[in-house]
């Protein structure tokens, strides 16, 4: 991979990658591979990006599918890996040195972890400012539907935090 | 918790430690590692199922009235096994504490050795395989007489004129060296044909492996 394409194609993005590689990780070694993996996905499938949607989209879709790989070969290979329904206390246990020095920042991490894979990636892209459409598109979904998952995703997060 | 979840995102991600990137490199020494641990443990699998297959074979060869074959694929799949096993130390004394490219590099290198030497050993191997079948059922009991004897005679009823060869049917003779020297000579194919049917998808991934650290480097 060229610096220049990293620079240029990759570095512009690379705020949305650590936040997605983050949000399906449990530890520093963990989100510097998905970070890595992703990072590389998307150098080699620069041929096939045909400027049908922004480049953008083309990133985020690629950072997701990449991580929702590697999560579900994590997944298969070791069961104890996090999933959505791992208690808390075990994924603590994980994050020491995973964490940011922001508080609610990791708690607010901490409970989307919580949540299943297609959810964390909804709200991240919400938080990101994303409109329903793009978020739509990225996920593969229609917009109405996505307002709907972000107003309960909200609810839940919101629940987690005060709880 | 008074913050929207919004407001907590944005104010968390302006502190200047939460969007550092990783570097990259580190990923190379990881795959290549896992590349050739993979190929290690394949290889390791594939030597015992040799060895696993050549004692079967031997038990079942004495079973079914075969010894002959039995002992002679016995042999040289354990010949086969040994020098294998011998290329396979040389592999673990490959230098690890080198970049990841050299390291490659250095596993590429052991590969093409490897094939080298089992593509020659192949252009033997299948003849001597198909040597022992034919010896295994020629010397085969039947009925008092070798299989192979049994035959001829009853070759020499139907065709009393047949030249014979060491009291083999010439033409029988003909057929048999020609399938040797075919096997002899595609062996290396058939060799690669089998290397790339089980490690094809290692080779694959090494290769890319190696294109993509050398696009990095330049």
């Amino acid at each position: 991979m060229s610096s220049d394409f990293y620079n240029t194609s990759i570095l512009p993005f690379a705020g949305i990658i650590i936040k997605l590689c983050r949000a399906y990780t449990n530890s520093q070694e963990d989100f510097e591979d998905y970070y890595q993996e992703v990072c590389l996905q998307i150098w080699r499938s620069k041929e096939n990006f045909r400027g049908d949607s922004e480049w953008s989209t083309w990133v985020y879709r690629i950072s997701l599918n990449v991580c929702l790989t590697l999560l579900k070969k994590k997944k298969n290979n070791n069961q104890h890996f996090v999933s959505d329904s791992l208690p808390a206390e075990e994924i603590e246990e994980t994050e020491n040195n995973h964490a940011f020095s922001d508080e609610p920042l990791n708690l607010l991490y901490d409970a989307i972890r919580k949540l299943s894979e297609i959810d964390r990636a909804v709200i991240m892209l919400y938080l990101e400012e994303k409109s329903y459409q793009k978020i739509a598109d990225i996920i593969g979904t229609n917009a109405n539907n996505i307002g709907v998952r972000v107003n309960r995703i909200k609810v839940k997060l919101k629940k987690a935090l005060d709880g | 918790m008074d913050k929207s979840i919004e407001n907590i995102w944005k104010e968390g991600f302006l502190k200047s430690d939460a969007l550092i990137a990783p570097k990259l490199n580190n990923l190379y020494t990881r795959k290549s590692i896992h590349i050739i641990d993979k190929f290690k443990r394949m290889f390791k699998i594939n030597l015992i199922a040799i060895v696993a297959f050549s004692f079967i074979f031997l038990i079942v060869s004495f079973l079914v009235g075969i010894p002959i074959m039995g002992i002679i694929f016995f042999v040289t799949l354990t010949v086969l096994v040994i020098i294998n096993k011998r290329l396979l130390n040389g592999l673990e004394r490959l230098d690890k504490g080198v970049n990841c490219y050299e390291y490659l590099k250095a596993f590429n290198q052991w590969i093409k050795m490897q094939v080298s030497v089992n593509r020659r050993m192949s252009t033997f191997l299948y003849p001597i395989i198909f040597v022992s079948m034919i010896l295994g059922f020629w010397f085969k009991d039947a009925k008092g007489l070798p299989l192979g004897e049994r035959l001829v005679h009853k070759i020499l009823l139907s065709f009393p004129d047949i030249y014979l060869i060491f009291g083999i049917p010439l033409i029988g003779f003909v057929i048999v060296v020609f399938i040797l020297v075919l096997l002899a000579f595609f062996g290396g194919r058939i060799y690669q044909w089998d290397l790339n049917l089980i490690y094809g998808r290692v080779f694959k991934k090494l290769e890319e492996l190696m294109a993509d650290i050398e696009s990095l480097n330049n």
